[in-house]
């Protein structure tokens, strides 16, 4: 038995404070000096015995032997970090139609009202709703997307109720999720949510004067009408019933805080400022809608500054970006956010039926289509799910979100947190594997990981409160 | 465990008896018992030994009133005094398996000894057996009860078919649970019982717990007994005795439990019983808490950041910042709680843990002071 102090495998990095950063194997963290740095490597006995001590319960020092404990420990640590990919696809999207009465500068793939011809086959949707079943997983949440799929509103129904006929013998936890506007939204429809405890996901991007320009419908009152949607449906389905998402546009850049206090106002408890992706039509109006990464930086730090404040002021609000980097860093229970998987989550965790007729590994995967890129089909509506899992491009994905095995994910500290992203890659260079460090994908999570880090080194007690909060898996399972 | 001053019938034969009254034998009575039969007159002790003329062999006679009914007790053949193993008026019973240790802590209050004390098992089985009410609660202790082996497995296997309501509390180290051939022999099948394993852990490091424990190699032989606990969804209490090596580092290693061993069901933080060990070490165990209160703040923090539930045991809550006496609990055994005349005055005395009667040849947790007011 001995207790001379071995350096174990860890990754370092100069935050933009100036000050290091390690990370071990276990996703645990260490704020080091230079000199600390380079006793740890060369001299761990010369570290102070109280300063060993904290190293050893981070996982950056341990011993030569006799570790049959910690070692135990270090491989559930690491498993745990895995467990939500490993369980079988647990989110299945199901895209009943692209029809939608807005008309969205942003908007990837919405098609008009007329326009019947993006609608899926009763015969698809029902393959799909047996699908679902096909997966493993004990815990299942089935998601309609659109298009508006409210305006589908029947083939929603029929779907819900398939599902819910069919889990009366397979006794899983379904959880429905309805992507909307809201605009369709009547008595009827909240009925049959509540029986069937659906949630509601919309958007609202700002107050009304954003939101209107955002996203324009003839009669120029979207805002109005959501919000009326909102009330409807926490009267009649329930309260805590629906989720609001925000899509970040040049528009918005100089509105941090209008933003969110409009969702204050609303009464939300979680507000996630997304930048905007590079899918569909957003690549095309790329000059109207593109901003710099520092432009959204500094929107994202104004937001969730407004977002601290709040708190403080005892309004319980969750910024979601913010909730999904910390529980990379401070839990040990991974939330399983799909984008930050490896291997990526992308068809081993989430599946999209769309209105095609085929099977997609992702909502953006999906979106690809519309600009013309057909390569990220798993297959048709229909086949057996372990056909679609063991397709050659789901092969190629996994392969592409390997961190240990990607030029510049290898040695990153952060890559116990983050992971390639290879449909991103594909929608950026039509490649799912572009060199990592030149993807949007990469520099933006490096910019967030780097923030939360620097925030985390200054935080006081109150702030890490809440941080832990936040960090705590199931914070953003709704959207 | 009490000793009480006691007369016996000199025929008594050594081991486990039941405190039974005159009036009640012949409702409780069996053949595969023993009885103590408490009477205060000679005549009662006449009928007793009539009895047993007639064929009750099994019962024999103490004068007076020392026990109450439902003791199991057994008599000390070398002080001949009576000593009560279980008690049913008690909220907490506990039954003590082996005095052998294979650590060594600074703060022990049952120092180990190293005579074999095989005997004790077969003691707490009969004692089992003649449990008249089940109790809510049962712990075993030692000494190390994991060093039984399959005897360990006995004991529990006896409590779950003959008390099956009994939750089980096993005071374990769990050190020898890393090694797979004790654990399935302890754990192996179903364990009938509702177990809770109280299991001991005072560093975030292994050089830190082995100091305390005194034993190298126990902090890994521990963690890896956690997990094999944690595999088969055991219920675990860590236990964390508040002596100041451990205090210093009590944050961190919070924190080491919340990152690492989030599936523990609660954290207990004891304040040291003054006796045993912790009296010969004394410079490492004597601390007033209340010079703590910090400390104790910052780690019930850090457990609440990782949602990991704790508690406060043998703390009186004179001795604890007044946010944490939510946390504190009335955890001293009966036969060993005590209060000094200062708590008279004060007016939580009702919710308060209290004092371990030996604090007097030892020292309080901190200087006693009455809380007159509570301002809600």
């Amino acid at each position: 038995m001995s207790y001379a102090p071995v350096p174990l495998p860890f990754e370092v990095r100069r935050l933009p404070d100036g000050s290091l950063l390690a990370v071990a194997e276990s996703g645990d963290h260490a704020f080091l000096t230079d000199d600390e740095l380079s006793l740890l490597r060369h001299e761990p006995a010369s570290l102070p015995l109280e300063r060993q001590a904290e190293l050893r319960a981070l996982f950056l020092l341990g011993s030569a032997q006799g570790n049959i404990g910690t070692r135990q420990l270090l491989t559930s640590r690491q498993a745990a970090k895995r467990e939500t990919v490993q369980g079988g696809p647990a989110l299945h999207i199901i895209v009943p139609t692209l029809q939608c009465a807005h008309s969205c500068r942003y908007c990837q793939v919405s098609r008009a009202l007329d326009d019947a011809g993006h609608t899926i086959s009763l015969r698809d949707l029902e393959a799909a709703c047996d699908t679902v079943f096909e997966s493993p997983a004990s815990a299942l949440t089935v998601e309609f997307q659109g298009g508006d799929p409210l305006l589908r509103f029947d083939l929603v129904q029929h779907a819900i109720r398939r599902i819910a006929n069919h889990n009366k013998s397979e006794r899983r936890r379904v959880r429905f999720v309805v992507a909307s506007t809201l605009h369709q939204l009547d008595e009827e429809m909240c009925a049959l949510f509540k029986e069937y405890n659906v949630f509601l996901s919309t958007s609202i991007d700002g107050p009304a004067w954003l939101h209107n320009r955002n996203r324009p419908t003839p009669s120029r009152d979207s805002h109005q009408r959501t919000t009326v949607g909102i009330d409807l449906a926490r009267r009649c389905v329930g309260a805590q019933s629906v989720a609001a998402l925000m899509t970040t546009t040049r528009q918005s850049l100089g509105h941090a805080d209008e933003i969110v206090d409009e969702y204050v106002r609303l009464g939300f408890k979680d507000i996630f400022l997304r930048p905007l992706s590079l899918y569909g039509f957003a690549k095309r109006n790329h000059s109207v809608l593109d901003y710099t990464r520092d432009d959204f930086g500094q929107f994202y730090l104004r937001g969730l500054e407004r977002v601290l404040h709040w708190n403080r002021q005892g309004v319980a609000i969750r910024e979601v970006y913010a909730s999904i980097v910390l529980n990379k860093i401070l839990s040990t229970f991974d939330s399983g956010y799909v984008d930050l998987q490896s291997p990526t989550g992308a068809g081993s965790s989430v599946l999209v039926y769309n209105y095609d007729g085929y099977v997609y590994p992702s909502d953006e995967a999906r979106m690809l289509v519309e600009s013309g890129d057909e390569s990220l089909r798993l297959g048709r509506i229909g086949q057996p799910l372990k056909e679609l899992l063991s397709s050659r491009l789901q092969r190629d994905l996994i392969n592409a979100s390997l961190t240990h095995r990607t030029p510049g994910c290898d040695h990153c500290a952060y890559n116990k947190f983050c992971a390639p992203n290879p449909i991103d890659s594909q929608a950026q260079f039509g490649t799912l594997c572009a060199p990592v460090l030149l993807t949007d994908h990469c520099r933006r999570h490096m910019w967030f990981f780097d923030t939360f880090f620097v925030l985390l080194r200054k935080a006081d007690n109150e702030l890490l409160d809440l941080f832990y909060r936040w960090a705590t898996p199931t914070a953003f399972e709704n959207l | 465990m009490r000793r009480i001053p006691a007369q016996f019938e000199n025929s008594m034969p050594p081991g486990v008896h039941r405190v039974v009254d005159l009036e009640q034998l012949a409702l409780e009575w069996t053949p595969h018992l023993f009885f103590l039969v408490q009477a205060d007159s000679d005549e009662g002790g006449e009928v007793v030994r009539k009895l047993r003329t007639r064929g009750l062999h099994n019962i024999c006679w103490s004068p007076g009133k020392a026990f109450e009914v439902g003791d199991i007790v057994i008599r000390d053949t070398r002080t001949g005094d009576g000593v009560v193993l279980f008690r049913e008026s008690d909220v907490h019973h506990s039954l003590l398996l082996t005095n052998r240790c294979n650590s060594y802590c600074l703060m022990c209050s049952q120092p180990p000894t190293k005579h074999n004390d095989s005997w004790l098992v077969q003691q707490t089985l009969d004692v089992i057996r003649h449990i008249r009410r089940s109790p809510v609660t049962i712990g075993f202790s030692g000494g190390e009860p994991l060093l039984l082996g399959p005897d360990l497995r006995r004991v529990l296997d006896a409590i779950s078919t003959q008390h099956p309501t009994s939750r089980v509390e096993v005071l374990t180290n769990g050190r020898l649970l890393s090694d797979p051939r004790v654990a399935e022999v302890v754990l192996q099948g179903c364990l009938a019982s509702s177990i809770r394993w109280l299991v001991p852990l005072y560093g975030h490091a292994d050089f830190v717990h082995d100091f305390v424990v005194q034993s190298p190699g126990a902090f890994e032989q521990t963690l890896a007994g956690l997990l094999t606990l944690q595999a088969r969804k055991q219920f675990i209490q860590l236990r964390i005795v508040l002596i100041e090596p451990v205090l210093q580092i009590l944050p961190k290693l919070c924190g080491f439990i919340g990152r690492n061993l989030p599936f523990v069901h609660e954290v207990a933080l004891m304040a040291c019983e003054p006796i045993g060990f912790a009296l010969a070490n004394r410079g490492q165990c004597e601390v007033d808490l209340s010079d703590w209160g910090a400390t104790l703040c910052d780690a019930g923090k850090v457990l609440d950041r990782h949602s990991v539930p704790y508690l406060f045991m043998n703390a009186p809550l004179c001795a604890l910042p007044r946010q944490l006496w939510p946390r504190a609990h009335k955890s001293i055994s009966d036969w060993k709680n005590t209060f000094p005349s200062e708590c008279d005055r004060c007016v939580v005395k009702p919710q308060c843990s209290g004092l371990f009667s030996w604090h007097e040849r030892g020292w309080k947790p901190t200087k006693i002071r009455a809380i007159e007011e509570v301002s809600l």
